[in-house]
């Protein structure tokens, strides 16, 4: 890898062909063109389905595209590797003003672009209330409460998708976020929980082929193939763990190339190593509100809300 | 040479031939978070850039 000291601003040549390189790859240490990287990406993508047997004869995947990066290029990505899959994208539709609509066009751009079925269920529709709504006083909680109500709205549409799987753009950034921030929670359940336990709890199983991908690369892929729109940022963003874990993940991958790869991996191993530690595991049943399937009285979303406040009121945190 | 943030603003940096990378490190930019483009054309991270040369800068590690 020759990096071009000589100050004459050609990018440093591909360590493949010798054209102009797009890409340093800091784990392996050498340059990529864009043909290159984008066929680097598709085969690790292709690899990750085959490792982890993603996709089986007679699946119906249920794509959960939000219209950003990660799941356009997932959508795509998917098209392009599996041409004969049996593909639906369904959309999520929380109610947060001033960042959702955009990503909703740009969803609906790219099914019809692609011919893919498409379904939209809205905060609206499921709870009464759109998400800006319900957090009315109290965004600090927005992260949490958004992420159990969109899990019970994505495992909805793709049931009514007639989904058997239901596959989300998760990039390697989310994933390693994910481990670290459940050490940091002290969640047990979710440290030792294998990758191979993905849905559960009457939950339609999820998969996430770019799990393996930077979300630098992915965002690379989505540029190189004419996907990549600039979208708002998510307004709740801000009052999140995960943007803080985020920088401290960055900043390490920065400074130590392959961290992020080793904490996601680590806890591959560590997963299955500890497998035979036994776990809290309660028969599931129907909730008592809206029965969907739930190991407690209530399922989580519904422990959010108030039955006496109105649609869509939660519960005080006090209570 | 100019620097073209995602937020619509501008910075100069006039701190002789330099890296990509080390541009956005002089501007408190981690090289992880964002891509570079020169002319319209991505471009890796440790690049050299001429004085005369002005950088386009996509975040793409943001929620959502």
């Amino acid at each position: 890898m020759e990096a071009n000291p000589d100050g004459t601003g050609r990018p440093p040549a591909c360590d493949l062909c010798g054209r102009p390189g797009v890409y340093l790859d800091r784990i392996q240490n050498r340059h990529l063109c864009s043909d290159h990287f984008v066929g680097d990406v598709e085969g690790r993508v292709n690899h990750t389905i085959q490792k982890y047997v993603m996709v089986q004869p007679g699946d119906r995947l249920a794509v959960a595209l939000s219209g950003g990066k990660d799941s356009t290029v997932l959508l795509h990505l998917l098209r392009r590797l599996l041409p004969d899959a049996d593909l639906a994208a369904v959309t999520v539709d929380e109610g947060i003003d001033g960042y959702r609509d955009a990503t909703l066009r740009s969803a609906g751009a790219t099914t019809r672009g692609l011919g893919i079925e498409h379904q939209t269920l809205s905060f609206l529709d499921l709870y009464g209330k759109t998400l800006d709504e319900i957090l009315k006083g109290q965004p600090d909680r927005a992260c949490s409460i958004c992420g159990i109500l969109r899990r019970k709205a994505l495992n909805t549409i793709a049931r009514r998708a007639g989904a058997s799987k239901l596959v989300t753009g998760h990039n390697l950034d989310d994933e390693a976020q994910s481990v670290l921030m459940n050490w940091l929670r002290g969640d047990r359940e979710r440290v030792l929980r294998r990758p191979e336990e993905n849905g559960g709890h009457g939950f339609i199983p999820r998969v996430k082929p770019l799990r393996e991908i930077p979300e630098k690369e992915v965002a690379l892929y989505g540029i190189l193939k004419g996907l990549f729109v600039e979208l708002p940022e998510c307004p709740y963003m801000h009052s999140a763990l995960r943007g803080e874990v985020r920088g401290i993940l960055t900043t390490l991958e920065r400074g130590h190339p392959g961290t992020m790869r080793r904490v996601v991996e680590g806890q591959v191993r560590l997963s299955r190593q500890l497998s035979s530690i036994p776990r809290a595991s309660r028969p599931l049943r129907a909730c008592e509100r809206c029965g969907d399937p739930t190991t407690a009285r209530l399922c989580q979303a519904c422990r959010l809300f108030d039955p006496e406040g109105g649609p869509g009121t939660l519960v005080s945190p006090e209570r | 040479m100019k620097i073209h943030l995602q937020d619509g603003t501008a910075r100069t940096f006039e701190g002789g031939p330099a890296t990509v990378s080390r541009v956005l490190l002089s501007l408190g930019v981690n090289p992880v978070e964002v891509i570079a483009s020169r002319d319209g054309k991505v471009i890796p991270e440790d690049t050299f850039l001429g004085p005369d040369d002005e950088i386009r800068i996509i975040r793409v590690s943001h929620g959502g």
